[in-house]
Order: structure tokens, then C-alpha cells, then sequence
């Protein structure tokens, strides 16, 4: 399971650019279920269980994460880029990039030594990306303007934690090729959907396109279980198991089937902080409404390229997955 | 091992207290083309006899940034102190090497989105925690005391530009490297002697025993200086692949400059120059003032991302300042009359 999730972290993809990440899911789900790639690029599956559903259960994760997009190229040479996603300008200075996966990148700053005593304090900004060329034509026959960079970094086991760039939302992806593989009970949705880092908008198009009665939208969440941080604003904890949302600044959750969650008996956590969002936002609103649940990799660091997350939060996940699909598509819920 | 080679291996090796693989490897390749010896300081010195009973010592420093664990709590989080000058408002996110006894990788706290009021001071490296996520497990593998390095390993930017960590002045070393296999299929005028010195990140403090105890008749430091980007005005920085850099200065030599700048001249070497108007915060200061004084200069190598993980040179540059410092060892250095 860690070698997939693996594989699928070190793909770089981000909003807008996901088809890498999405041509290898492809083949890993394609002897498994029927599947659509819509006009947007989300891959829509089907797979038929053992059983029919008496509801139709769509789980969710979405394939990009977050990056730079290519936006001017200097005189010298240099890349100017903007965000894509939300990103803290602290993490990315001296950092290798990669540009369309293959040229490699260094974001550059003044050296430590001439940064006056106010400037070492702020956070870094004009940052730029390093390519090694000398001038505009000699940048320009090795990227475009609007080509993707992504933050480089290595997968890593750190004691029961993994360490990577991408595990939001990687991680969902490998859950549902896992449910894919391996759940056959009941006939269910899952759609890997793209766009979610720039406003939920993959997820919009396949919730029209699947028409649920239920949503799992898996994703990760903050874990600010650092420290420093005091315990009424740590969201989750690592270790803990997976972390279910009752309200974040997207979505009030159906209440049954958090509850139905939380006292499922399997380890999880309530998501105790109304913060961030993900594809739930998007989805419980498509159609006449669906009743939609988030489940979360409790994650440190996240939109970082060394983002950590506990295996065992992962193992939570899938079988909380597992139950409330069960429980769903067999019409237990009320 | 060419040039490229030689820097890739001894940046990814590190060298920082007691951590000495960069060192043992430098010294290991030196110890192929000249008498090496470690001294009290784990300075590696290296010597090749010439005719003359006079001495050059050539000198670059082997150690690099980094940091120092001064505590670890319950959770597994580390408590860290620089070691060198290193910019904090890099850290958060990245990833780096704890030299424990078993070594760890472990990430510098970033600030949750959800407490980011998009105006975080960077001002105190103890505010800025070290993640082991090893929680409780922690304190059985991490010591008090412990070195904690980058890891970026090197890579290829286009042109011959690289770019990895500890460039300062692992770069430097390598050029020594270089030297001492060029120089040791040659007849030499003069004694040469190779100073690899510690300890220069926290005060340039290898330099002076490496000094007293070579008691050179010249010296000639090798470090990284500002290269060309961005954010560093031009009359500060020197631009890649433009060659090495002679460093006037009131406390250096001039007369070295002088000679080298001719060499350079007479042989279409590559070189620039860089005017500072004291004290140049390399080894150059200390060997300067061992003694009774010793004349010295300093060549130095353009670096952009100075003490960050991702330092840039040109390949171009080292080849060049190794022609360049060839030439003049075997011309006899300046005072040999």
C-alpha cells in the first residue's frame, strides 16, 4: 500500500495539470470498474458489487495538489510564478522545483548575510525560480508561460509516519483505488476529480454527472498538534485516527452521518475546528442537494512538500470507508 | 574523479562538529597526491615538497552550516540553535538530517493555515520547532548535542550551472583536490601546502591553528563570494562563469593580485574582481595576522543561495580558478626571490 502511495505522490500535478496523475490511476482501476473521463478530466467509476445499492453512495478525492504556474520570464532568465492553491511563501524559498517534471529549479533569495535585521524576520516575497540560463530565449526553449512547477522532495518512512510532497490529496486516491480493488458488497460511485485547490471545481461536475444520495469526500486536514500550539486549536491529532468533519468553511455536515461515523466504533476523531474546506463544499450542493460526510488524513504540514501523516490514520480511513459505504448503500441510514 | 564528481561526493558527505565524513573522504582523496596529516583540530593539511625552502599554503575550509539539538520534549518536537548563519525564514517545511545515533529525517514546523495571520516572525530559531514524528520514541534516538544538516542532494541547472548544499566551500576543497593531483605530477618550485580547515562558519577558527602550525611564507584562501541573482545589487556580487574572483582588500596582498591578475592575462584565463574595504570574513583574515604575519589573498568562487541547500556555481568557475592558481605555483608564488 505505502509503494502505491508512493507512486502516486512523486507524480506532480497540479490544478489544471493533473493528467499524469490521472492516466496512472487509470491503470491502476481499469480491470476493476467502468469508468468516464468527463470534459473537465475527472475519471467518474462505477463499480458493481455483489449487491445493488437501495441508495447511490459517490466517494470523492480529488487528483491535484498544489504548486506554481509559470507567469513571466525576466530578461535574465528568471521565472516569475503565482500560487496555485494555498501556499505559504516561507515554504517555498530555496527549494528545488521541477517545471513540467523534467527541468530542474531552484526558488532563489538574497544570501542570508545582506538581508538587513527587519528583513530576516519578514516572511520572503518577489520570489523567483532559478533555471540556470542566462537570458529570456534561453529560458524560453526550456519552459512556456503557464507551465507547471511543483516543489520536489523524497518520499520517506519517519517511524509509524510517512513524509512526502502531494499526500493531500494522494492519499484519497490511494483509498479509493483501494475500495475499488478490494470492496465488492454493494455497487459504488468514486470519482478521482481535479481542480480542487482552486475552488472545488472538478467535484462540481462529477457530482452532477454520478447524481449521489450520499458523498464521502476524502481529503486531508490540518493536524496542528505541533508544538506551540494549544489544544483547542489543534483540529485532530496525529495517531488518532481518521478525522470526520461536523462543520468547516464549506460545509455544515449531514449530522447523521457524522454521528453515524463517530460512533462507529472504529478509531476516529471529530475534526474539532471549523477551518479549511475540501470537495464536500461543491458536492452537497449539486443537484437538489446531496447529504455529504468528509473524511480526513489528519496531516501535518500540509500544502508544504514535507507533509506528514500517520500510517495508522490511514488504515482508520479506509475501514470508516468501508463501514459508512456499507452502511449507506444499504439503505441503514436514516 | 572530474571535477563535477569530486563536488558532488564531498557536498553530499557532511562535515559539522564532530561529524567529519566530507573531511575523512577530502582527506582520503588528498592522502592519493600528498602527505596528508590530521591535526588536534581535525584540520587535514596536505604537502608537496618543492625545491625551494619556501611554502604556499593554499586553504579552503571543510566545514559547513547547519544546526545544533539543544532539547527534546515529550512529543518528539526539537528544540535547535544555528550553527553559522542561516536564514529562518527558509525553514519552515523543510526537511533535514538529524545525526543522531541512528540517523533521522525530521521537518521544520510550518505554520498551520488555520493560525497563519500571513505575518509570522522568523526571528528565533528556538520558536521554530524540529518534527521527528517519532513523539515519546524520540528521546531514545535523539541526543542533546546532536548535528542537524540539509540534505538536499545535487543536481544539474542548465548550462554548467549545479547546485546542491555545503557549496560553501565544499567547492573550494575541491579545487584544493584538483590541485594537489595536478600539482603532484609536476616539478614544483616551491613547497605547497593544503589546508583544509574547520571551524570557519563559527569564526574562522581552523584557520589559525592551520596557520601557526604550516607557518607559511604566502597564503592564498579559497571561498565562495556573492554570485549574480536577482535580489543582490551588481557592485555586491560577481557574475557566474565569468571565473574566479581576486579579492583586493586593505588586509590582503596586492602584490599576489597583481601576479595572479597578469597570469590570468598573459593566459586568457577567465577572472573577475571584488573590491571590499576590510575585513573579508574568510579564512584570509586569520591567516593574515598568524605569526608575524603572513601575505595573503583570497580567490573566491561566485555562489548564489549562499548558506541555503540550494547554492548554484558554474562548473566553468572551478576549472578556471584551478588554471589559474596552477600557474602561479608554478611560476614560484611572489616572494620566492
Amino acid at each position: 500500500m505505502l509503494d502505491l502511495l508512493k507512486q502516486l505522490c512523486l507524480i506532480d500535478g497540479i490544478s489544471g495539470d493533473e493528467g499524469n496523475v490521472s492516466d496512472f490511476i487509470i491503470n491502476e482501476i481499469k480491470d476493476f470498474c467502468e469508468y468516464k473521463v468527463d470534459n473537465l478530466g475527472n475519471i467518474i467509476c462505477f463499480k458493481k458489487g455483489k449487491h445493488t445499492a437501495t441508495k447511490k453512495v459517490m466517494l470523492d478525492a480529488h487528483t491535484d495538489e498544489v504548486g506554481l504556474i509559470i507567469t513571466s520570464i525576466t530578461e535574465k532568465g528568471y521565472l516569475k510564478f503565482k500560487n496555485v492553491g494555498g501556499i505559504d511563501n516561507a515554504t517555498l524559498l530555496f527549494k528545488k522545483v521541477k517545471i513540467n517534471g523534467k527541468v530542474s529549479g531552484v526558488i532563489g533569495g538574497k544570501p542570508f548575510h545582506l538581508l538587513s535585521s527587519d528583513d530576516r524576520k519578514k516572511a520572503p516575497k518577489d520570489l523567483y525560480i532559478d533555471i540556470g540560463v542566462k537570458s529570456r530565449d534561453e529560458a524560453l526553449a526550456l519552459v512556456s508561460l503557464g507551465d507547471s512547477a511543483v516543489v520536489q522532495s523524497d518520499f520517506e518512512i519517519l517511524g509509524e509516519c510517512i513524509k512526502s510532497k502531494a499526500l493531500d490529496d494522494r492519499i484519497g486516491c490511494l483509498i479509493l483505488i483501494t475500495l475499488l480493488k478490494n470492496f465488492d458488497e454493494y455497487d459504488f460511485y468514486a470519482t478521482f476529480t481535479v481542480q480542487e485547490e482552486v475552488g472545488l471545481r472538478g467535484a462540481k461536475t462529477a457530482a452532477f454527472s454520478a447524481a449521489p444520495d450520499f458523498a464521502i469526500a476524502i481529503d486531508s486536514t490540518t493536524a496542528a498538534d505541533i508544538a506551540g500550539v494549544s489544544d483547542e486549536s489543534r483540529v485532530c491529532v496525529q495517531g488518532k485516527g481518521a478525522a470526520v468533519s461536523f462543520m468547516d468553511n464549506s460545509t455544515v455536515y449531514d449530522k447523521a452521518m457524522y454521528n453515524a461515523a463517530i460512533n462507529s466504533g472504529i478509531t476516529c476523531q471529530p475534526k474539532a475546528f471549523v477551518s479549511g474546506g475540501n470537495n464536500a463544499g461543491a458536492i452537497h450542493l449539486s443537484g437538489n442537494g446531496v447529504r455529504t460526510m468528509a473524511i480526513s488524513a489528519p496531516c501535518r504540514y500540509i500544502h508544504t512538500s514535507n507533509s506528514i501523516v500517520n500510517t495508522k490514520d490511514i488504515e482508520s480511513m479506509i475501514s470508516l470507508c468501508e463501514y459508512m459505504l456499507k452502511k449507506l448503500a444499504s439503505g441503514n441510514l436514516e | 574523479m572530474d571535477i563535477k564528481e569530486l563536488l558532488y561526493v564531498l557536498s553530499e558527505l557532511d562535515c559539522i562538529g564532530n561529524i567529519t565524513d566530507a573531511a575523512d573522504k577530502a582527506c582520503e582523496i588528498l592522502s592519493q597526491y600528498a602527505k596528508v596529516k590530521k591535526t588536534n583540530g581535525n584540520n587535514v593539511i596536505g604537502f608537496l615538497k618543492g625545491k625551494a625552502d619556501y611554502t604556499i599554503m593554499l586553504d579552503a575550509h571543510i566545514d559547513q552550516v547547519g544546526f545544533i539539538v539543544t532539547d527534546i520534549d515529550e512529543n518528539g518536537f526539537l528544540t535547535v540553535s544555528t550553527v553559522g548563519g542561516i536564514d529562518l525564514r527558509a525553514l519552515p517545511s523543510r526537511s533535514v538530517t538529524v545525526h543522531s545515533k541512528q540517523k533521522i529525517t525530521a521537518v521544520f514546523c510550518s505554520t498551520p493555515p488555520h493560525l497563519s495571520n500571513g505575518d509570522a516572525e522568523y526571528d528565533t530559531i528556538s520558536k521554530i520547532k524540529l518534527d521527528t514524528a517519532l513523539g515519546k520514541k524520540a528521546k531514545d534516538i535523539v541526543s542533546v548535542g546532536d548535528f542537524v544538516t540539509y540534505n538536499q542532494e545535487c543536481f544539474d541547472l542548465a548550462n554548467d550551472l549545479v547546485c546542491g548544499r555545503s557549496f560553501d566551500d565544499r567547492a573550494g576543497v575541491v579545487c584544493l583536490l584538483e590541485l594537489a593531483k595536478r600539482l603532484s605530477e609536476k616539478e614544483l618550485p616551491i613547497n605547497v601546502a593544503f589546508a583544509l580547515s574547520t571551524g570557519e562558519e563559527l569564526g574562522l577558527r581552523g584557520a589559525i591553528t592551520a596557520a601557526f602550525s604550516l607557518n607559511p611564507n604566502e597564503a592564498i584562501a579559497i571561498d565562495v563570494d556573492f554570485g549574480d541573482s536577482p535580489d543582490v545589487p551588481a557592485e555586491q556580487s560577481s557574475v557566474l562563469g565569468e571565473g574566479g574572483i581576486i579579492t583586493y582588500s586593505p588586509i590582503l596582498e596586492k602584490k599576489i593580485n597583481q601576479k595572479l591578475t597578469n597570469i590570468a592575462k598573459e593566459n586568457d584565463i577567465p577572472y573577475s574582481t571584488f573590491v571590499t574595504g576590510g575585513k573579508t570574513s574568510t579564512d584570509a583574515d586569520m591567516i593574515s595576522i598568524s605569526r608575524e604575519g603572513v601575505k595573503t589573498s583570497l580567490i573566491s568562487i561566485p555562489l548564489r543561495n549562499m548558506h541555503s541547500e540550494v547554492e548554484i556555481l558554474s562548473l566553468s568557475d572551478l576549472t578556471h580558478l584551478c588554471d589559474l592558481l596552477e600557474k602561479y605555483i608554478l611560476s614560484g608564488g611572489v616572494f620566492n626571490a
